[in-house]
């Protein structure tokens, strides 16, 4: 395991963490409606209030109820479910630079995923979160067995994890264009992150797993704070560490493969959140953990909003602005984890 | 084994793999019996035109880019002391397909031409990975170099999907160029780079004895007259434009700059008069051989070279990182 001991941040008051939180909910909220009114077609807001509670007046149902509205559900669980494993990733192997696209989870997924898709094109939309689990289970398990059996810095196994995402990630490209045809185009555009053209469907096969992992996660947040003790101390209060760390571990993993099935990969939402999150009310994980998940929702509505507000009716990814907005964060944490590490 | 069989059997291959390049194809009247009559006499034949003005170009620029990427890597590794280092890995590839990329969707936004744009973007890029790595501190931490490239790199892709997002019209390319297909490749794209290459090899040539000076470390070399960070300057400059070269000229070719120096190594031990021409030879043989491979893999359709060269590299990477234990 990392060098690196991560020092929970004092904890503030619970009346604080709550207040924020109801400001948190209300900001989704508000983004939620702002991402149903932008697009190709732009719609009012009083428009939008009026189809979603069959109102009197204008109402738009076609756009909202068929293509706006699903991707914008998907939006708020995929954003939850990428925060909440990488938040748990972060805790349960002690390393800031952890989440779950550096170690290679999200590539295995869209790879197996993307394997279901091309061998077997008609096969039920059901399946694939399944795939993506054994892809992304495939992917932990590497890395974690290394993390087991060498004593790595936190750098070292971030690296490892990103040359496990390039071996996935070679994998995919071969796919996408081996499949190079008319059908192409959209694995391409899903891969990239993108909530183009998700509907209903893709919301009933995900909304259950999601929501029932994130409830674990959530359940499971007292056990993040007594393994960020530390072994010895959590083993001293009476936790089975390494039996907790796989549990965890397998939430978390379960919980970004399934996003990756219907969302694609979304980089760095699972790195940042819980970053945000941390700085907003501190490591207790009983709070930090909802806020994360608060986080998460955001930045994916946010992205998929600005991504179709920027220039219609062209969308831009969600996965692209993630990882424009990502990568310069995810240097900003390195500089500083290893300026701690090296005092 | 002595040292002129090993580089006449490394030649031996390169030569090989450029015949195969050229033999290999969707026509029946090239074989390996008149491959080399129809590249040097002219019958007017439909197979001579297919063998020089279809095939031919497209050897070259795999040998080429293989020579340049080899070089560029070799002197990353050589001046940054990272077995890690590479183009690809430190962003500097990513960076100058960002160049390109630019060019292509703002033409407002170009100086002078696509070769410049990309070697302008690969020198951007690493120079902010060289920043980030040295970052507060001011030393050179070699696995923040290393995941800091990464970074650059992921960033840089992101920057020319969007880019290319933006731009209907170009985005259904964006596919065949981020993965280089050079299958429609031609003499005025071969021309430019055999000129960067020679300039390439020859520079290498003559910092071949700073680089083994530089590999004593950080004060040895400067008491020996080698100043490390006048020569990591040069080292990633020519890195830097060897790269945005190749870019401009097939798109962005992963981990030839990691794989080849390593293997060379293996081979021709670590002394840099030696090594610079066997990893010449060396990155040129490789690239020739996956697109050997990137016309056979699901004949008669080819698949991109830089997706050969991805499922070989990547797992090579990864390979790397494993063993990259204490690094220095």
């Amino acid at each position: 395991m990392s060098a690196v001991v991560h020092v929970p941040v004092r904890p503030r008051s619970t009346l604080r963490g709550l207040v924020l939180i109801a400001a948190l909910a209300v900001l989704v909220i508000a983004a939620a409606l702002w991402s149903l009114s932008v697009g190709a077609v732009p719609i009012p807001t009083q428009t939008i209030v009026n189809t979603l509670f069959t109102l009197d007046g204008e109402q738009q149902t076609y756009i909202i109820m068929k293509s706006r509205l699903p991707r914008m559900v998907l939006a708020l669980l995929a954003g939850a479910a990428l925060a909440l494993s990488g938040a748990i990733i972060q805790a349960v192997i002690r390393n800031p630079l952890a989440s779950p696209n550096i170690i290679g989870i999200n590539s295995g997924a869209a790879l197996f995923a993307l394997v279901l898709v091309l061998v077997f094109p008609d096969i039920p939309q059901v399946w694939m979160p399944l795939a993506a689990c054994i892809g992304g289970l495939t992917a932990a398990a590497f890395v974690m067995v290394v993390a087991h059996y060498r004593n790595l810095s936190a750098i070292h196994l971030a690296l490892i994890g990103v040359a496990v995402g390039f071996v996935f990630e070679a994998g995919v490209d071969y796919l996408l264009i081996v499949s190079n045809d008319s059908e192409s185009s959209a694995p391409m555009i899903w891969l990239t992150g993108s909530l183009w053209g998700r509907t209903w469907a893709h919301v009933a096969v995900s909304w259950l797993p999601l929501v029932a992992l994130s409830a674990v996660a959530l359940l499971l947040s007292y056990r993040l704070d007594l393994i960020a003790l530390g072994e010895a101390t959590a083993t001293g209060l009476g936790l089975n560490v390494p039996r907790q760390r796989l549990l965890l571990l397998l939430v978390a993993t379960l919980l970004a493969s399934v996003s990756v099935a219907v969302v694609g990969v979304m980089g760095f939402i699972g790195l940042m959140a819980p970053h945000i999150a941390r700085r907003l009310v501190g490591g207790s994980h009983r709070l930090m953990l909802p806020v994360a998940a608060l986080v998460g929702m955001l930045l994916v509505v946010l992205a998929d909003g600005i991504g179709r507000a920027i220039a219609p009716p062209i969308e831009v990814s969600a996965g692209i602005l993630a990882a424009l907005i990502g990568a310069p964060f995810f240097i900003y944490i390195m500089l500083t984890t290893t300026s701690e590490q090296d005092s | 084994m002595p040292l002129a069989i090993r580089f006449a059997l490394l030649a031996a291959a390169v030569l090989i793999a450029a015949l195969l390049s050229l033999i290999i194809g969707q026509r029946s009247d090239v074989g390996i019996g008149n491959v080399l009559q129809l590249l040097f006499v002219d019958d007017g034949s439909l197979a001579r035109s297919a063998v020089v003005d279809l095939r031919l170009p497209r050897t070259l620029i795999a040998g080429l880019i293989g020579i340049n990427l080899g070089l560029a890597g070799l002197a990353l590794q050589a001046v940054t002391r990272n077995p890690l280092a590479s183009e690809s890995v430190l962003g500097i590839n990513q960076g100058a397909a960002l160049g390109v990329a630019l060019a292509l969707v703002f033409p407002a936004l170009m100086i002078g031409n696509l070769d410049t744009m990309a070697i302008i973007g690969a020198v951007v890029a690493g120079a902010v990975t060289f920043g980030i790595a040295a970052g507060l501190g001011g030393r050179l931490d070699s696995m923040r170099l290393i995941l800091a490239g990464v970074t650059v790199g992921a960033f840089s892709f992101a920057f020319v999907r969007f880019t290319f997002t933006l731009e209907d019209n170009l985005s259904r390319l964006v596919l065949s160029w981020t993965s280089a297909d050079i299958s429609a490749a031609r003499f005025d794209q071969a021309l430019p780079l055999l000129f960067w290459a020679a300039g390439g090899l020859t520079i290498s040539t003559f910092m071949a004895h700073s680089f083994n000076i530089l590999a004593l470390g950080d004060g040895a070399s400067q008491g020996l007259g080698v100043d490390p960070r006048r020569m990591r300057f040069i080292g990633a400059m020519l890195a830097a434009v060897l790269t945005g070269a190749s870019v401009a000229a097939a798109g962005p070719v992963m981990f030839v700059g990691l794989v080849i120096p390593h293997l060379c190594r293996l081979w021709f031990g670590s002394n840099h008069r030696l090594l610079v021409p066997a990893v010449a030879l060396g990155g040129a043989g490789l690239v020739l051989f996956a697109d050997v491979v990137s016309k056979l893999v699901r004949f008669p359709y080819e698949t991109p070279l830089g997706v050969i060269c991805a499922l070989i590299g990547a797992p090579y990477f990864l390979y790397a990182t494993l063993r990259a234990r204490h690094m220095a």
